[in-house]
């Protein structure tokens, strides 16, 4: 191991619960506790509140990518009848602050425009109406006057960009956000060393989430009763509350934030700070109740959740026999006309930059790009999609080059099953992984050699068709030193370590068991993760098991789904809920049966003396005991009334950043590994892609529910799918976005997906976290893309097609082969 | 995203959706609304009324007179493309419908609907090109036939003046022994065309008699292409003379650039799909 | 303009209002009618989660206004299952042919157009008469799989229509 990790040392495991095999509930597909509710339509979605004397929102929103406001004029839309309040920028300002920014120096952004507008979509003045129908009407009669300025649109122009196209002139000079160098290990002798050095310039191109059901959010201010009430579709509700609350000029003991059930996330509601500032400001200026749901455009163009956008100049130092010895690589971000959270998504990418490969240095050059368009926010992956791509893009340029089998190159370069935990260039470490076991098992379920030679035969006979192999590393667990170990080291932000998941649980006098979450559901399975981790651990009956939310002034510590963080956090949060609600159900059922704690066990749901079948207390006989009848125990405060109890488990493991940012420390040590083969068949008159066969293989660590996994690997793949070969972003030349809506972006159907989709796992546990569990929520889109373009680049080795750029739609597919099929007949 | 105001009536009879056709400003047709009504939405299309013709009884037939199939104007997509008659009679069409949209948007769209949508990328008008479609249309002071060739005149535009109405299309049967073929590419299954390409023919004697070759999605309204139809009359099908064809196809048209698919790539296309179809067609041809 | 009366029957329940012309569908059913379980996803007719069933036919509520529903009979994810599941809903659950919900009222408007016409599809045909229903989170495969398990449930439970 390289000497700028000797002051990295991996602290000793917190586990309780190992591992092991033949667990009641865990590793069960047990239906989901979520579905019932769901499926016969009372989810509770945010657009399902209805608040007494609640009012609807609709926005102005800027036609233009840059442009100064001169002049709004809002009085026809004000004389509407209907119409309580319209409101611009300045308006809004009176009553709340700018928006929270976790980037450093942070970039300033209003909820509501002021002055001037940045990417097209902003909102420049809002009207809140009887209905959402009125409010859209008084809305189009907003008349505003604007001094257009250039706009940004490329990414590497922008950096050049001088005058009235510079996009934040009062706080930076340049359209720069943030520019910083890292070598982590000594990449300059590796390079020096290097037989080979292996170039490419790879382009990531901008998407994002777009799940099905947009933001919203309900507020209410009433000064009389406590300030705030808010409803919203966020990740995010308890974490955040204090940095709303300072935007909203409220203590967050004025401010409660009710989650409600999210129509899916992805990430792209981890972020919705601003519209929740917004509405709720709205909410204060009008003095009524509003809502605000966005409709699909502005979910598009003003979310502020837009996917990686990067530009790589990305190198690989190679030597003779294959060996990776060092990457290194300079990448531009198109992060848009903000930057909420500074560049977390490559924070997140240093978690598994080197793949599941030996290399001993990393380089990185990092450049965060200010664009007019709308800002980032986290989808899926969370930037370490694209790096996963571009570490085995250069794989096989490095095979390519050097003549050799791309799968066998990936095999000799490998951590190797005894190295764990292994630690890579930056810092983090994998904690554990059998990466050969993942690749021969999903190798065996494609019959990869069969395919290859079927592929090659195919060619013979003209036909463009190929197979393509993946494998990756898939992150989970986060910590947050993600968001700001890439920041200046002597403006280093808001440098926050905690990422606690907490629960609390209670066993009521009938029996059943109580417990409140600090997350809300998005879409993931939070109620039926923790109903099958307390069942195990406590031998309840799942259907005994009610799970509620809580609010942010009745809850606690909660970060929310997001960074495959869920299931192994609250699983933490369970044991330790579960140990001490044990502790305190043997206390009382001690008592009851007049024996010593250590002579009792829990199972199926009561408390037992060990070795007597027939001599035991149920949970509820003991909760009904324990809560209604005091003096039956002794009067000492151990046994006051109930059973009940809360619990926070913190990251599993973690450490804190190199001061000279020579490391990067554990931060994302929860990895698991995946690899993706797929088979394709191009049309090269139209570029059309054609799946033919797929094989997914991920290792989760110790699965809790298969079939829910299965369905996180299935989602993601779509999601990755659509990365690949349908979906983008685009702005023309002025910055206008022209594809904001499911028509023109184009998401999967069902006709898109591959019809052969086989799954498999490896089950190789984490040491760190209860019972050994991965997080599995972004495995799918973090391989996908590299196995596809494998694949199609394979399928397309007659023409001597290379694919630098994602996504290869079928127009820019064939555009690729029509320029190979010129040059082959210029040849 | 809601719709503007307008005012709406729900005729239980032609005559007076023609005479309110004739008497309000800027009034339009409601048959499907699945293209006007996704408009209007986002406020694109803001008509100041609507004229409900869903309660108008006997407008929704698919039915041969003679040897031409008369569709009304209120037959939706999913009943023509599950038609016996259609089916049986101008099979291209079934064959075309599978590209069109999705089961939800079929159950409702109306063929006519779509028709004076004009979209240059949607399947229908070029079809109905292809097929030599007569367009009857109908308003307060009488009724005339305009041929497909000139009903669409451009991007969302057709011959229909304001006061009027489509009320029926008539597409006469193809001759017996006609081979076609449909082809398309799109993003999506379902989504509009960067082009598709039909085409009909007869032989005769081995040689191609009658060719009709019409495109979608790569001008400003759906196009016979007259061109490629000179190449291939009495000629003897065959790979070369298609590649000709193809050839000739792709330079006859002045695609559309748009920021999804260039022109070069629609004209690609073309000269992709031309081929297969052509020679689908010469198999299925008796 | 004024407000034109509608009567029509939701659910099996006849309702009757008050609409303005232009109220769409979708939020007649959500909020005139307190029916939340339909959902709107795009407003543009793309995404299906709006999907009813309109006199048997799937049809997107935001590209329908509730005046040309008058007479109609329509049934949402609230009618479906009587106070308990229906099979094609159990097969959703059963097969985690959901995640987070927000597809799967079109979905089960969809599944159950297809199966009151096919009670014995292939999975092309299930993929086809979902193609018009986004869904984000599933990547369709379990969805696939519960139609064609709602399919045989329906098949076993009559024989006949099979």
């Amino acid at each position: 191991m390289a000497s700028h990790l000797d002051s990295n040392v991996i602290p000793p495991s917190r586990q309780r619960e190992v591992p092991r095999q033949g667990m009641t509930w865990i590793g069960q597909s047990i239906k989901r506790v979520e579905d019932p509710r769901i499926l016969s339509g009372k989810g509770g979605y945010i657009d399902d509140i209805t608040v007494p004397g609640m009012a609807h929102a609709a926005m102005v929103r800027s036609p233009h990518a840059h442009a100064r406001i001169v002049s709004i004029d809002t009085s026809k839309a004000k004389d509407l009848p209907g119409v309580i309040g319209v409101y611009t920028g300045e308006d809004l300002a009176t009553v709340v602050d700018p928006c929270p920014s976790f980037a450093s120096p942070p970039v300033p952004q209003h909820a509501m425009s002021i002055g001037k507008v940045r990417h097209v979509g902003e909102v420049v003045a809002a009207v809140v109406a009887e209905d959402r129908y009125i409010a859209e009407d008084a809305a189009d009669l907003i008349e505003v006057e604007w001094d257009v300025l250039p706009a940004n649109v490329d990414i590497e122009a922008s950096l050049e960009a001088t005058g009235d196209a510079v996009i934040h002139p009062d706080d930076r000079e340049s359209n720069s956000a943030l520019d910083q160098t890292f070598a982590f290990g000594p990449v300059e002798q590796h390079f020096a060393e290097a037989d080979h050095v292996i170039k490419r310039r790879l382009r990531w191109n901008r998407s994002s989430a777009q799940a099905i059901e947009t933001c919203g959010v309900v507020a209410d201010y009433d000064a009389f009763k406590g300030g705030y009430t808010i409803h919203a579709n966020t990740n995010f509700y308890n974490f955040i509350p204090f940095v709303i609350g300072g935007s909203l000029r409220v203590s967050p003991g004025e401010l409660r934030i009710i989650p409600v059930l999210a129509g899916g996330s992805f990430g792209s509601k981890v972020f919705i700070h601003k519209i929740i500032i917004l509405t709720a400001g709205l909410a204060r200026l009008a003095g009524v109740p509003v809502k605000y749901i966005e409709d699909r455009m502005e979910h598009f163009m003003n979310s502020d959740s837009h996917g990686s956008d990067r530009l790589y100049d990305a190198e690989l130092a190679v030597m003779e026999d294959g060996t990776f010895r060092s990457l290194r690589f300079t990448v531009l971000d198109d992060y848009g006309a903000y930057l909420q959270f500074g560049v977390g998504t490559h924070g997140n990418a240093m978690a598994q930059v080197t793949g599941p490969y030996q290399i001993e240095s990393v380089g990185m050059r990092v450049i965060a790009v200010l664009t007019n368009k709308c800002q980032q926010g986290p989808y899926r992956g969370f930037g370490s999609e694209v790096t996963n791509w571009v570490i085995e893009r250069m794989v096989d340029a490095t095979a390519e080059e050097l003549g050799r089998d791309g799968v066998e190159l990936r095999e000799q370069n490998m951590v190797q099953p005894d190295q764990f935990p292994y630690m890579i260039p930056t810092g983090n470490i994998y904690d554990s992984g059998n990466f050969q076991e993942v690749l021969a098992q999903a190798k065996g379920l494609i019959d990869y050699d069969a395919w290859k030679a079927r592929a090659a035969e195919m060619r013979t006979e003209g036909r463009c068709v190929g197979v393509g192999l993946a494998t990756c590393m898939e992150r989970s667990v986060y910590g947050p030193t993600e968001w700001w170990s890439l920041n200046d080291k002597e403006a280093p932000g808001f440098t926050l370590t905690s990422t606690p998941e907490g629960i609390s649980a209670r066993i009521d006098p009938s029996g059943k068991m109580f417990v409140t979450l600090n997350s809300p559901m998005v879409g993931n399975s939070p109620e039926t993760v923790v109903t099958q981790i307390l069942a195990e651990r406590l031998t309840v009956a799942p259907e005994d098991v009610v799970i509620n939310y809580a609010d942010s002034q009745t809850g606690f510590n909660g970060v929310g789904p997001q960074g495959s963080r869920f299931t192994a956090m609250i699983a933490g949060a369970c044991v330790s809920a579960s140990i001490k609600l044990e502790e305190r159900l043997l206390r009382f059922a001690a008592h009851m049966l007049q024996r010593r704690p250590d002579d009792l066990e829990l199972r199926n749901g009561a408390v037992g003396v060990k070795g007597l079948k027939d001599q035991e207390k149920s949970f509820g006989e003991i909760a009904l005991t324990s809560s209604f009848f005091r003096l039956s125990f002794p009067d000492t405060e151990e046994f006051d009334s109930g059973l009940e109890t809360t619990a926070v488990y913190d990251h599993p493991i973690s450490s804190d950043p190199h001061p000279d940012r020579e490391h990067l420390g554990i931060f994302y040590p929860i990895v698991g590994h995946i690899c993706h083969i797929v088979a394709v068949e191009v049309d090269p008159g139209t570029g059309k892609v054609d799946i033919l066969d797929y094989a997914a293989v991920h290792d989760n660590g110790t699965i809790v529910n298969p079939r829910t996994l299965g369905g996180q690997v299935w989602g993601g793949t779509a999601n990755g799918i659509g990365s690949t070969l349908f979906e983008q972003f685009i702005y023309d030349d002025e910055g206008q976005f022209t594809n904001p809506n499911f028509a023109e972006f184009a998401m999967p159907t069902a006709n898109e997906m591959p019809r052969n989709f086989k799954l498999g796992h490896v089950e190789t546990p984490s040491p760190f976290t209860e019972y050994g569990i991965k997080g599995g929520g972004e495995g799918g889109r973090l391989g996908a893309p590299s196995a596809l373009t494998t694949a199609i680049e394979d399928a397309l080795k007659t023409y001597g097609v290379k694919i630098n750029s994602l996504p290869v739609t079928p127009p820019t597919l064939r555009g690729l082969i029509r320029e190979r099929e010129l040059a082959i007949t210029a040849e | 995203m809601k719709p503007a105001k307008f005012e709406y009536s729900r005729p239980d009879d032609l005559p007076t959706v023609l005479a309110l056709l004739a008497d309000q400003e800027d009034a339009r047709i409601l048959a499907g609304g699945q293209s006007l009504v996704p408009m209007m939405n986002f406020r694109i299309a803001q008509p100041a009324a609507l004229i409900d013709i869903n309660r108008v009884p006997g407008l929704d037939y698919i039915r041969m007179e003679g040897d031409v199939i008369a569709i009304g104007a209120l037959a939706r997509h999913a009943d023509i493309q599950r038609s016996p008659v259609i089916q049986s009679n101008i099979p291209i069409m079934t064959e075309a419908y599978d590209w069109v949209a999705h089961s939800a948007v079929r159950n409702r769209g109306t063929l006519c609907g779509n028709l004076c949508h004009a979209d240059p990328a949607s399947e229908m008008p070029a079809l109905m090109q292809l097929l030599e479609a007569q367009m009857v249309v109908a308003s307060h002071t009488g009724q005339r036939e305009v041929p497909a060739a000139d009903f669409f005149t451009g991007t969302y535009e057709t011959a229909l003046e304001p006061d009027e109405m489509l009320t029926e299309v008539r597409i006469a049967k193809p001759a017996a022994g006609t081979g076609w073929r449909f082809e398309e590419v799109s993003m999506r299954k379902g989504d509009f065309a960067w082009a598709a390409c039909a085409a009909m023919l007869r032989l005769e004697a081995g040689q191609i008699a009658m060719p009709r070759v019409a495109v979608a999605g790569v001008g400003d309204a759906p196009m016979r292409l007259d061109a490629v139809e000179a190449i291939l009359t009495g000629q003897a099908p065959s790979e070369d003379l298609f590649q000709t064809a193809a050839q000739t196809g792709a330079d006859a048209i002045d695609p559309p650039e748009t920021p999804a698919a260039s022109a070069a790539y629609r004209k690609d296309l073309v000269r992709t799909l031309l081929p297969r179809v052509l020679s689908t067609a010469a198999e299925r041809a008796e | 303009m004024d407000k034109i009366e509608v009567s029509l029957t939701v659910n099996g329940r006849t309702r009757a209002a008050l609409v303005s012309p232009r109220m769409l569908l979708s939020d007649f059913i959500r909020h005139e009618l307190a029916l939340p379980g339909t959902h709107v996803g795009c407003e543009h007719g793309v995404c299906g989660s709006c999907n009813v069933l309109v006199d048997g036919k799937a049809v997107r509520s935001c590209l329908m206004f509730a005046v040309q529903t008058d007479g109609a009979q329509i049934t949402t994810i609230e009618g479906f299952g009587d106070g308990d599941l229906d099979p094609i809903q159990t097969a959703f659950w059963e097969e985690h042919g959901l995640q987070c919900g927000f597809c799967t009222p079109g979905m089960l408007a969809s599944a159950k157009e297809l199966l009151d016409h096919n009670p014995d599809p292939s999975d092309e045909e299930i993929r086809e008469a979902i193609s018009g229903n986004l869904c984000r989170c599933t990547g369709y495969e379990y969805i696939i799989n519960a139609i064609r398990s709602a399919a045989a449930k329906l098949r076993a439970a009559d024989p006949a229509a099979a």
